[in-house]
């Protein structure tokens, strides 16, 4: 298979391992034409788009996921998304996280009750996907009853039926788009009238140089949320267990040695990479390592590339939990580096603490043949076996 | 002993660098660094060296 058809196969039906891929890519076309899109391989380019939002933007032509106002702060570039990060910002930052994270780890062991004496899992179906949604219905202050409402949703803007390239996404999407929008209507209406602790009464209450936010403004910020916050936790979860299901040396150490873990996190991130590249437009005519990309071009700066380039990690393929430095690029970078990544580490690190304390050995149940999802890196189902404690 | 800088217009708030030496760095409101002990030596000026090496956007420098 060559690197191009690689690319493309990727881009309709996931790869289990993409890394081969990625250094084909960088090694013969760093800048690659895909059908749809401009595809970046190098560290060093796809850093320099990242920082420069004034020639590649990551405005409303870049991604279309069926919304009819740009996402914030995603699909606002700077000099205008600066105003919302300065509000948004405070409300994910490790400290803030800190103090949710007794919250979820009762989370976490309430999910692990479920399935603990039982000796076998779904991982993906009974815990990477219910724990990053009720996390989020519990920060939005949300009912937890609407948990299915919601994983409908995301997946009909993320990988919606019936979407043929790019063209044909909005109209895929535009349907389920409308319900997020009369949902988060419907749930300001109830957050003005109760104001309570969580991040949707932070929204209404956060001012702008005076001013309040408007209505769409905030449900712009509602919806990047839930297609920001749900399917990339989840991604993460399916990957790294995956990883470690395969690798029981990388689980044991983890197991051994708890210290190890956030280092673990930050090289899981860089080796998997679970949103393997972003989305941004040309906006004007630019060159990037000798080749022309036109105005109007979507380019895919591809993360999972960056983080395996050897011009910054030495051996690249080794996955070493104690790697140091690891750069890696796995939440973007520049000014829209992910507002959720502390968000993410608080999760991934209690989820991986309390799972492994619980169940230290586990393996994918004989059989299994995993499917990568298309994009953004989750498996269909990852069914996992493990003795049962006897206590 | 080192100094210690932070480069406020290219620091985007990934967090490795107090996360990594808290004794030496801390976050502001929106979680962007701000240097707490601006000259360094022994273990914290260690930490305050694997914090620059670990920051996305070469925000942090480090200076004799």
């Amino acid at each position: 298979m060559t690197e191009t058809d690689g690319f493309v196969n990727h881009t309709v039906a996931g790869l289990a391992e993409p890394q081969p891929m990625y250094k084909a890519l960088r090694e013969s076309t760093p800048v690659f034409r895909a059908p749809d899109v401009v595809v970046l391989s190098r560290l060093a380019d796809i850093e320099m788009a990242l920082k420069h939002t004034e020639l590649f933007s990551s405005n409303m032509d870049a991604v279309d996921l069926g919304n009819i106002r740009p996402l914030i702060p995603l699909q606002v570039d700077p000099p205008e998304h600066a105003k919302y990060r300065r509000i948004l910002d405070p409300l994910f930052t490790p400290r803030e996280m800190a103090r949710r994270e007794p919250g979820v780890a009762q989370l976490v062991n309430e999910m692990i009750d479920r399935f603990a004496d039982r000796g076998e899992c779904d991982f993906h179906e009974d815990f990477a996907v219910p724990l990053p949604c009720t996390v989020f219905l519990q920060l939005l202050g949300l009912p937890l009853e609407d948990l299915d409402k919601f994983l409908e949703w995301k997946d009909g803007v993320i990988r919606p039926e019936g979407a043929d390239g790019y063209e044909g996404r909005h109209d895929a999407s535009a349907g389920v788009a409308q319900q997020i929008y009369d949902y988060f209507e419907r749930a300001i209406d109830d957050h003005i009238a109760s104001p309570r602790d969580d991040v949707l009464s932070s929204l209404i209450a956060a001012r702008i140089e005076g001013e309040p936010l408007t209505r769409h403004e905030i449900l712009d910020i509602c919806f990047l949320f839930l297609i920001a916050g749900l399917d990339t936790v989840t991604d993460s979860l399916d990957c790294f267990f995956v990883y470690l299901a395969r690798h029981p040396e990388h689980r044991h150490q983890l197991v051994e040695q708890p210290d190890i873990l956030p280092s673990a996190i930050e090289e899981l991130l860089r080796w998997e990479t679970p949103v393997p590249g972003v989305a941004r437009v040309a906006m004007q005519d630019v060159e990037v390592g000798g080749c022309p990309i036109n105005k109007g071009e979507r380019v895919s700066p591809l993360l999972g590339a960056a983080n395996t380039d050897p011009a910054e990690f030495p051996d690249p393929e080794l996955v070493d939990f104690r790697r140091n430095p690891n750069r890696h690029r796995a939440f973007g970078g520049g000014p829209h580096r992910c507002l959720g990544s502390h968000l993410a580490r608080m999760e991934l690190r209690v989820a991986m603490r309390e799972f492994h304390r619980r169940i230290p050995d586990y393996e994918i149940k004989p059989g299994t043949e995993l499917t990568f999802t298309a994009a953004l890196r989750s498996v269909e189902s990852l069914p996992l076996i493990f003795p049962v404690a006897t206590s | 002993m080192t100094r210690v800088e932070v480069d406020a217009d290219r620091c985007v708030g990934h967090g490795r660098c107090y996360t990594l030496a808290p004794d030496v760095f801390d976050a502001d409101e929106v979680g962007h660094a701000i240097v707490l002990v601006e000259n360094v030596s022994g273990e914290q000026q260690k930490r305050a060296a694997d914090a620059e090496c670990n920051c996305p956007e070469d925000a942090i420098k480090l200076s004799p």
